[in-house]
């Protein structure tokens, strides 16, 4: 049952139907989500998914948590397979793996009140003995969250909180289950610049004092720099460059890497960097270009790449890339 | 634990919407519900309100057939000499059984078939929804008429046949509503917390469709009323129980048009419209309740309305030697709503050059839109322009008449909105809308030309011609923007202000924009204001950078001294809260509480209450704008010489 990993991820796949398919129509168009990750997390360990829209990092957030079928591969949750599971056994790993949203104002329902937010969970999974128990874990949740006291929140409803304060609500409501692994997906671009630090310290925080482990969705390096051990960038639904933060940060391997860091704004002027612009937008996934996916936007392809699919070299321990070029590092 | 709690502190807890008071203030439906009352009042004490009993003929005569309104008869007597009166009273309860009874059954199974063909779709839906369709094109109203000929025609079949044939509106709305709901994130996350189907239908799903229900649950009841009006018009109404369809029945196949006893057909007449105008009425005034974007909000230009405000000397910033293009001198914005004053803006002077590039930064709420707003006079309605003037090229564009700064919008200063890109006609070429955009403010432009420089436009901005024709849909973000910038170019202004233009963008996409905006005001000379709360992006495109905050000016510099040698509080606050990608092991840190209530100002400094550094003065005396240095001004305190 113990594992060296809380989660390994072998060849995943995720593909959906392009277009709707209706009773007169057959669409054999696949669209590639998410297309052969591959990734270990061990227990406690925190790492930083990067990519830009339509890289496949939510759909792949989803797939993990069970919320989108699997259309290949294999999920182990603590050494155990997760990937298809039955409804029952599916609700009890969802206690184990909890989810916070990118939009704190989409992601909790109008009609109820913060406290029938945060019991939710608890009611859900038959959590506390009975109506006082669940009340007192639920306050608990609530100023684990940094909302004190909690009861001059419990009869509010979230619009009557700021943005940063729903947040909090849906942290809360994840952590009222205890869970193992934490996906975040873009918890703070929703948010004002000045309190985003908050929403992630607050995260660091909880993550340290309760060892959970943390895949955190973001397209913002900046923020999460600090907190995360490790980061992968996404490009069309394969992990391109993975590795240590400073690894990843300070030695960019991988083309698209150089280039998608080097155009997030850096806030001093003196550091006026070279970016690397790439043209065009990101190929639809429906149609995959051929070799490596990343040849045709890529400034140093080379004839090869048009032919051969890389998959990630081996840099150091572990740092490593997709890309021919790198086939002959060290 | 660095967490604290930075937001408003809470206030006392707040109860449950009061619909009563939200339903109370919207006339119509006010109306309605009297009107609905006043029947249902009369419905339930209808042998206190009635003169007569209905089925006993006692006392009757002859002569009392169809006799005029009188003492006796307050509206006349029918063909059997029975009191008009009575019959109408007693019609009531059944128009209100029928129609409430029918409408029950009928929101039931629509309730059940839409919310089941929503939530599951696939298959499930397909099935349903096509029964549902099959249902809509079946005239029901013929239908239910053999049905109900064929059964006995009782109160109860009548509900019944009704009933069934009445939900497939409920059906598709209820349907739609549910599509709707199902693909909000709180759904979403309601899974991913474990809930069940079921959990999430009741819980979540429900209690958003519920109103939409209530609406159309109104409609239904007046349908069907009319459905048993209609009935009972055409004799198919049960003998036992008199209805207003049946009096108008029996008035008219009884000779009452013949004997000019008009009251036999006005009075049930009049209840039916009675209800049903008081049905329509609540339904409509609940709709405006539950969606009240139906209230137009129209941006219109701020009215300049000078008070008399101690004009101090405006603020000159800037060190270019380049020539002023835009001087905003002392302006100051506020909103007025429901007799409150909201300061918006006070005091904001500036200056930009040909040529410049001057960041607009501040949290949300710190009266950055707002400003912009105000330099073309585009504010919402409440807005209005308080002191102060916006001098471009000699003329106060606070003081110009409508038709006057409509001319210079666009073709001096242009405008680019956040969010844009999503505000393009769907149904019009690109091309097209480019194409009105210049003859909206060069009329005559030579038709010939047009087409030759919506390309050059298009060009400008890195879109080839062949997308000219092509529709927005075919556009991507990316795109789609610079559409939108070459709109704004169409006319070759000077100023351009771009409201967060790049905001929704990825940030690939959004460095290819930049860098057109950077390479455009080079190769244009345009002086561009441009607001945004990314202090990465102001670092890395701006010379002079202005940083508001509560309506007012905090601190001013060119771009080097606000990262490098920050004076004001905020500014040092707001620095420590961005992420720096070349720094990561830096910790962040956010500024707690959050931008002031523009109506609410606090004494003395607005940044007081947040100001890791405030002493005492600073909740007190508000602080003057300082200069600390050729092209340096802050407003704190702390810098007074």
């Amino acid at each position: 049952m113990t594992s060296e990993f809380i989660l390994e991820v072998k060849g995943l796949k995720k593909y959906f139907q392009a277009g709707s398919s209706g009773w007169f129509s057959k669409n054999g168009k696949q669209v590639h989500a998410v297309d052969d990750i591959h990734l270990q997390l061990k227990h406690g360990e925190v790492i930083a998914l990067v990519g830009e829209s339509g890289c496949g990092k939510s759909t792949l957030a989803l797939t993990l948590l069970g919320l989108e079928e699997a259309t290949a591969g294999q999920i182990l949750f603590n050494g155990q397979d997760v990937t298809h599971l039955a409804d029952k056994e599916k609700k009890e790993m969802r206690r184990k793996i909890q989810m916070v949203f990118q939009d704190p104002y989409e992601s909790l329902n109008p009609t109820q009140t913060i406290q029938e937010i945060v019991v939710e969970p608890l009611v859900v999974h038959g959590i506390g003995a009975n109506e006082t128990e669940r009340l007192e874990r639920t306050k608990k949740a609530l100023e684990d969250s940094g909302l004190k006291p909690a009861e001059t929140y419990l009869n509010r409803f979230p619009h009557q909180l700021s943005g940063g304060q729903r947040q909090r609500v849906v942290i809360a409501s994840a952590l009222a289950l205890e869970p193992q692994l934490l996906v975040a997906d873009e918890p703070v671009s929703m948010l004002d610049v000045s309190i985003r630090a908050e929403i992630i310290n607050l995260l660091a925080e909880l993550q340290k004092t309760r060892g959970i482990s943390v895949i955190f969705i973001t397209h913002d390096l900046g923020t999460v720099g600090f907190f995360a051990d490790r980061v992968a960038v996404m490009y069309l639904g394969r992990i391109v460059e993975i590795g240590g933060m400073n690894d990843v940060l300070k030695n960019t391997k991988h083309p698209y890497s150089q280039a998608l860091l080097s155009v997030i704004p850096v806030p001093n002027p003196r550091l006026r960097r070279k970016r690397i612009i790439l043209q065009g937008e990101t190929p639809n996934p429906v149609n995959l270009p051929s070799g490596c996916r990343f040849h045709p936007r890529c400034p140093i392809a080379e004839e090869k790449c048009k032919q051969q699919d890389p998959h990630l070299f081996n840099l150091n321990a572990t740092h490593q890339a997709a890309c021919l070029l790198l086939e002959n590092y060290q | 634990m660095n967490v604290q709690l930075t937001e408003s502190s809470p206030a006392a807890p707040v109860q449950r919407v009061n619909y009563w008071k939200i339903v109370s203030r919207n006339r119509v439906a006010l109306l309605g519900i009297l009107m609905i009352a006043v029947a249902v009042i009369v419905a339930l004490f209808a042998p206190l309100i009635a003169r007569y009993d209905p089925k006993s003929s006692e006392g009757i005569s002859s002569s009392d057939v169809y006799n005029p309104p009188s003492a006796k008869h307050w509206l006349g007597t029918d063909d059997v000499g029975k009191d008009i009166f009575t019959n109408f009273v007693y019609g009531t309860r059944v128009s209100l059984i029928v129609g409430f009874f029918a409408s029950f059954i009928s929101i039931v199974i629509g309730g059940i078939i839409g919310l089941m063909a929503g939530f599951y779709g696939g298959r499930v839906e397909n099935f349903l929804m096509r029964f549902t369709d099959i249902m809509l094109v079946i005239p029901d109203l013929p239908l239910i008429v053999v049905i109900v000929a064929l059964t006995k025609a009782s109160l109860m079949n009548i509900i019944f046949v009704i009933g069934i044939f009445g939900w497939t509106t409920t059906a598709r709305i209820v349907r739609s509503q549910t599509l709707a709901v199902k693909s909000r994130k709180f759904v979403l996350r309601a899974k991913a917390i474990g809930a069940g189907n079921w959990h999430i239908v009741i819980h979540h799903i429900l209690p958003l469709v519920l109103p939409i229900m209530v609406v159309n649950a109104i409609l239904v009841v007046s349908s069907a009323i009319l459905s048993e009006s209609t009935l009972a018009f055409i004799g198919l109404s049960d003998p036992t129980a008199i209805s207003w369809g049946q009096m108008l029945n029996f008035a008219f196949s009884r000779g009452a048009m013949s004997v000019g006893a008009w009251w036999a057909l006005v009075v049930p007449g009049f209840g039916i419209v009675w209800i049903v105008l008081a049905l329509t009425l609540l339904g409509n005034g609940l709709e405006q309740i539950l969606n009240p974007r139906l209230e137009s909000h129209h941006l219109m230009p701020g009215r300049p309305s000078f008070q008399s405000e101690a004009e101090a000397a405006p603020v000159k910033t800037g060190k270019s030697t380049a020539p002023v293009l835009l001087d905003v001198q002392n302006l100051s914005v506020n909103y007025v709503s429901d007799g409150k004053v909201a300061q918006a803006v006070r005091n904001v002077s500036f200056q930009l050059h040909e040529g410049e590039l001057i960041g607009l930064v501040g949290e949300s709420g710190c009266g950055k839109t707002t400003l912009m707003m105000a330099l073309t006079r585009l504010l919402p309605a409440a807005g209005e322009i308080s002191n102060g003037h916006v001098i471009f090229h000699g003329k106060d564009l606070a003081a110009l008449t409508d038709e006057e700064l409509s001319n210079l919008r666009w073709s001096g200063i242009s405008v680019v909105f956040q969010g844009a890109m999503n505000a393009l006609n769907p149904v019009r070429t690109v091309g097209d809308q480019i194409e009105e955009a210049i003859l909206k403010h060069i009329p005559h432009f030579p038709p010939k030309a047009l087409s030759a420089r919506v390309e050059e436009l298009l060009d400008l901005v890195g879109i080839s011609a062949e997308h000219k024709n092509h529709f927005p849909h075919q556009y991507s973000g990316g795109m789609r923007q610079r559409a939108i910038i070459a709109m704004a170019l169409s006319c070759n202004p000077q100023v351009v202000i771009a409201d967060e233009p790049t905001t929704a963008l990825d940030v690939m996409i959004q460095a290819q924009i930049l860098e057109l905006l950077d390479e455009l005001r080079k190769k244009l000379g345009l002086a561009v204001l441009f607001v945004t709360h990314d202090l990465g992006i102001v670092a890395e495109m701006c010379d002079s950078v202005l940083v508001m905050y509560g309506g007012v000016t905090a601190e001013y510099a060119d771009v080097d001294t606000i990262y490098n040698a920050p004076r004001h509080p905020y500014t040092q606050e707001l620095l420590k809260a961005f992420p720096d990608l070349t720094k990561p092991e830096r910790r962040l840190t956010s500024i707690p509480g959050s931008p002031p209530k523009l109506d609410a100002l606090p004494p003395g400094c607005r940044f007081a209450p947040r100001c890791p550094v405030a002493f005492e003065r600073c909740s007190k005396e508000a602080p003057a704008l300082h200069r600390l240095g050729e092209n340096h001004l802050a407003s704190c305190h702390l810098v007074e010489a």
